[in-house]
This record gives structure tokens, C-alpha cells and sequence, in this order.
């Protein structure tokens, strides 16, 4: 179990030397590349072998994504060295030949356990890119509200912690409804902040009420003026035929789907019912 | 938490049914002038009014939604009967959030004020606050707009 993650370690740092090297010093680079591309082609049989065998040992598509890792880690590391040593090529050869060897036991051992496996597949993605690490993070945090990650801000300085998280999934939720609040309200949607539109709805609240209000006093003076009369309960005979009809128009002139008449109670069926013929 | 469980229309308050209600309490109230001693107008007022908001209540799910439970259970109280409405399944636990410093004090100021105006606020979560508040709009504008068409009808030529 040790010497594959002593190999790791000691591929893993090798790579973004060998990047930054290629990048610097062009040619070299490419005739090391290109020199060990062909020893992956034509490398010695014995090599091969090991390599089919490690191949048959690994039946799952995440040891192939091992092993060509571990081909591309060990190709950038035989880069290096036949660089470091320009000199005479038939060293290096034999030395990426050695290493081939050693990467082979190595796929041969990580394919044995298959928990190493997988770690081994998700280890160099991780430190190809500097910033998975972080990512996998996030995504152990990710079952909670998906609102949150579309934010750009959240990742950087924000906490992470699950008060600030509810946090502000509480807020979007109540900006959302003041939204929809804002659209309700005829004349809301051009107020900017918070404040003013809570300002706002209240008055229009306060407005609605005191008409509630003044209609309601307006009604009383209606309801009671006919009761002083002699007649008790029912509308003065002058207005018998006129006001119910009225009322009921205005009422249901509005809505679509007229109610049926049988629920009505009873002191409007005992006014409205001779007009009934009339308005249907 | 309501709507989760029923599906009530939210959209559309009901206009029939407010109708309904108001005028029923109307006649009733009318009834009781006749026959009681005169009252006074401002009782009588109240007493329209009230029954304008019960009806509102009545017409918009009962008690489904917090403001008109809380209209329900005010009215219940004013008449000193004991009414016992079904309780909710759940109970609203928080009764006033903890402030934190971090928002704004004269949003929270607002909000408050605005807890204060619609009934049963008291007790509510900011975003439940503002999805109560946006329901007892509609139904109060429905109101305004039945009432009006009342008056109108009703009015002496």
C-alpha cells in the first residue's frame, strides 16, 4: 500500500515542474516529449507485458483512467530527466524504461484494492486544477438550497457556515416575496429599496383600511336610513323594484360565473325574487 | 405552510362568497337595530366594519390563512364567545425572531409596522409576513371594490 503513495508524491510535484520547464525551454522539451511518446509505443516487450497484465487486472473504466495518469505523469517525469541529462539519450531511455516498469506496478498495485483505485483516479484531477479542492468542498455543502452557488460572492469571502447560509437563503426568500408584494401593488415596481417599498405597502394597507372604513360608515348610513321607516326589514315598496336590481347588477356584473341562486339569503330573495324574471 | 397542505385559489379571492357573508351580517345587524334600542352610529359603524372584515375572513379560506384566523379569533374575542377554531397542524414557534445586527434597522423597523397592520403578524417569519401580506392586499382590495359596488347600489337616488 505505501510505495503507490510514495510514487504519487513523488510524480505529483514532478508535473508542474515539468510544465513550467516546457514552457521555458521549447525544444528540449519537445525532443524529450517526443522521445518518450516513442517509448510508449515501441517500449520492450517485457514492459509490455506488465503493462497488458496491469491492463487485465483492471476491468473498470476508472483504472483506465488511471493508468493513462499514471502514463501521462510518468511520460512528463521521463521528459524531465532525459532533459536533465541531454547528454546521452540511451541513459535516459533506459531510465524511462525503468520507470515504465515501476508505473506498471504501480497500476498493477493500485488495481488490487479498488477504494485505492478510486482515490487514485480522483487525486491527480485535484491537483491539475488549484482550485478542486475547494470545489469538492462545495459540493459536500451543495444538498442544502442550490440558490446559494449561483452566487458569485458566496464562494469567495463569504462564510460558509450553515448560519450564514441560512442566512442569506432567508433573504432571497424574502426578496422574492417583496417582489411578487411589489407586483400586487399598482405603482411599487418603480420604487428602488427596501424601505420605501415596505413604506409603501403599508400605506397602501393603511389606504385600503381607511376606505374599508368610509365605505362602511357610508353602508351604515344605507343600512339603517330605510329602518327608521315603518316598514321593518324590508326596503321602502318605492324602492322594491329598483335598488335590488341595481345592487345586483353591480355586483355581479364583474365576475364571470354567476352564483347559483340558491344560496342567496333569504332578505335578498324576498326583495330580489320578483326581479329575478326580469334580469335572467 | 397552509397552502402546502390544501390547495386553496390565492389568486382569486372569493368575491361571491364575501358577498355572501356581508350582506347576510347586513341584514342580520339591521334586524338587531330594529329591534334593539337605537344604537349609536359609531357602534354601528364598528359593527359593519367588523362584520366586513369577519366576512373578508370568512370568504378568504377560513382559517387557512394567519391574518384571517387571527381576524376570526379577534372577532370571537370582541363577541366574548368561545370559539374554538380547528387548530393547525403546526404551530407558528418563533414569536418574535431575534435581531441580529447585521440588518437593517429601518427595514426591520418597517417590517414591523407592518407586523403590526396585519392582523396576526405578530407571530410571523419575515417571508411568511410578506406572503400573508400579499393575500390580505388581495383580499382587501376585493373588499373595497364589493363595498363600494354595495354602496353604489344601495345609495338613495
Amino acid at each position: 500500500m505505501d510505495p503507490p503513495l510514495v510514487n504519487d508524491s513523488s510524480f505529483s510535484p514532478a508535473n508542474p515542474s515539468s510544465y513550467t520547464l516546457s514552457e521555458i525551454w521549447p525544444f528540449p522539451v519537445n525532443d524529450a516529449v517526443r522521445s518518450g511518446l516513442r517509448l510508449a509505443v515501441n517500449s520492450t516487450p517485457s514492459d509490455k507485458d506488465v503493462s497488458t497484465a496491469a491492463a487485465a487486472a483492471a476491468a473498470a473504466e476508472e483504472s483506465t483512467v488511471t493508468d493513462l495518469t499514471a502514463g501521462w505523469g510518468g511520460r512528463k517525469a521521463r521528459a524531465l530527466n532525459s532533459e536533465e541529462n541531454e547528454s546521452s539519450k540511451m541513459v535516459s531511455l533506459s531510465s524511462s524504461g525503468n520507470e515504465v516498469k515501476d508505473s506498471g506496478e504501480r497500476k498493477r498495485k493500485l488495481c488490487g484494492s479498488e477504494s485505492r483505485n478510486g482515490d487514485g483516479s480522483m487525486k491527480p484531477e485535484g491537483e491539475t486544477s488549484s482550485g478542486g479542492g475547494s470545489k469538492a468542498t462545495e459540493q459536500k455543502n451543495k444538498p442544502e438550497p442550490p440558490k446559494d452557488y449561483i452566487h458569485v460572492r458566496a464562494r469567495r469571502g463569504q462564510a460558509t457556515d450553515r448560519h450564514s447560509l441560512a442566512e442569506r437563503a432567508r433573504r432571497e426568500k424574502i426578496s422574492e416575496k417583496m417582489t411578487a408584494l411589489q407586483d400586487i401593488i399598482p405603482g411599487c415596481n418603480k420604487i428602488i429599496g427596501k424601505a420605501l417599498v415596505l413604506d409603501e405597502i403599508i400605506n397602501y394597507i393603511q389606504s385600503l383600511q381607511r376606505q374599508v372604513e368610509f365605505l362602511s360608515m357610508k353602508l351604515e348610513v344605507v343600512n339603517s336610513g330605510p329602518s327608521t321607516g315603518p316598514t321593518i326589514g324590508v326596503f321602502p315598496t318605492g324602492d322594491l323594484g329598483t335598488l335590488p336590481i341595481d345592487l345586483h347588477r353591480n355586483i355581479y356584473e364583474q365576475q364571470e360565473a354567476n352564483e347559483p341562486r340558491g344560496s342567496h339569503p333569504e332578505w335578498l330573495h324576498m326583495q330580489v325574487d320578483g326581479s329575478f324574471n326580469r334580469t335572467t | 405552510m397552509a397552502s402546502a397542505d390544501k390547495p386553496i385559489n390565492t389568486d382569486v379571492p372569493e368575491k361571491d362568497v364575501f358577498a355572501l357573508h356581508f350582506l347576510q351580517s347586513l341584514s342580520n345587524l339591521r334586524r338587531q337595530n330594529t329591534f334593539n334600542s337605537p344604537e349609536k352610529t359609531n357602534d354601528r359603524v364598528k359593527k359593519i366594519k367588523k362584520a366586513a372584515y369577519v366576512s373578508m375572513a370568512r370568504a378568504a379560506g377560513g382559517t387557512n390563512r394567519l391574518w384571517s384566523r387571527a381576524l376570526l379569533r379577534r372577532a370571537a374575542k370582541e363577541n366574548n364567545k368561545v370559539v374554538r377554531l380547528p387548530r393547525r397542524k403546526k404551530r407558528v414557534t418563533c414569536l418574535r425572531r431575534r435581531r441580529s445586527n447585521r440588518r437593517d434597522p429601518v427595514e426591520e423597523e418597517e417590517a414591523e409596522r407592518l407586523r403590526n397592520l396585519v392582523p396576526g403578524g405578530g407571530g410571523m417569519e419575515t417571508s411568511k409576513l410578506m406572503e400573508e401580506t400579499a393575500h390580505y392586499i388581495k383580499c382587501l382590495s376585493m373588499q373595497v371594490k364589493v363595498m363600494q359596488c354595495l354602496v353604489d347600489g344601495l345609495a338613495p337616488k
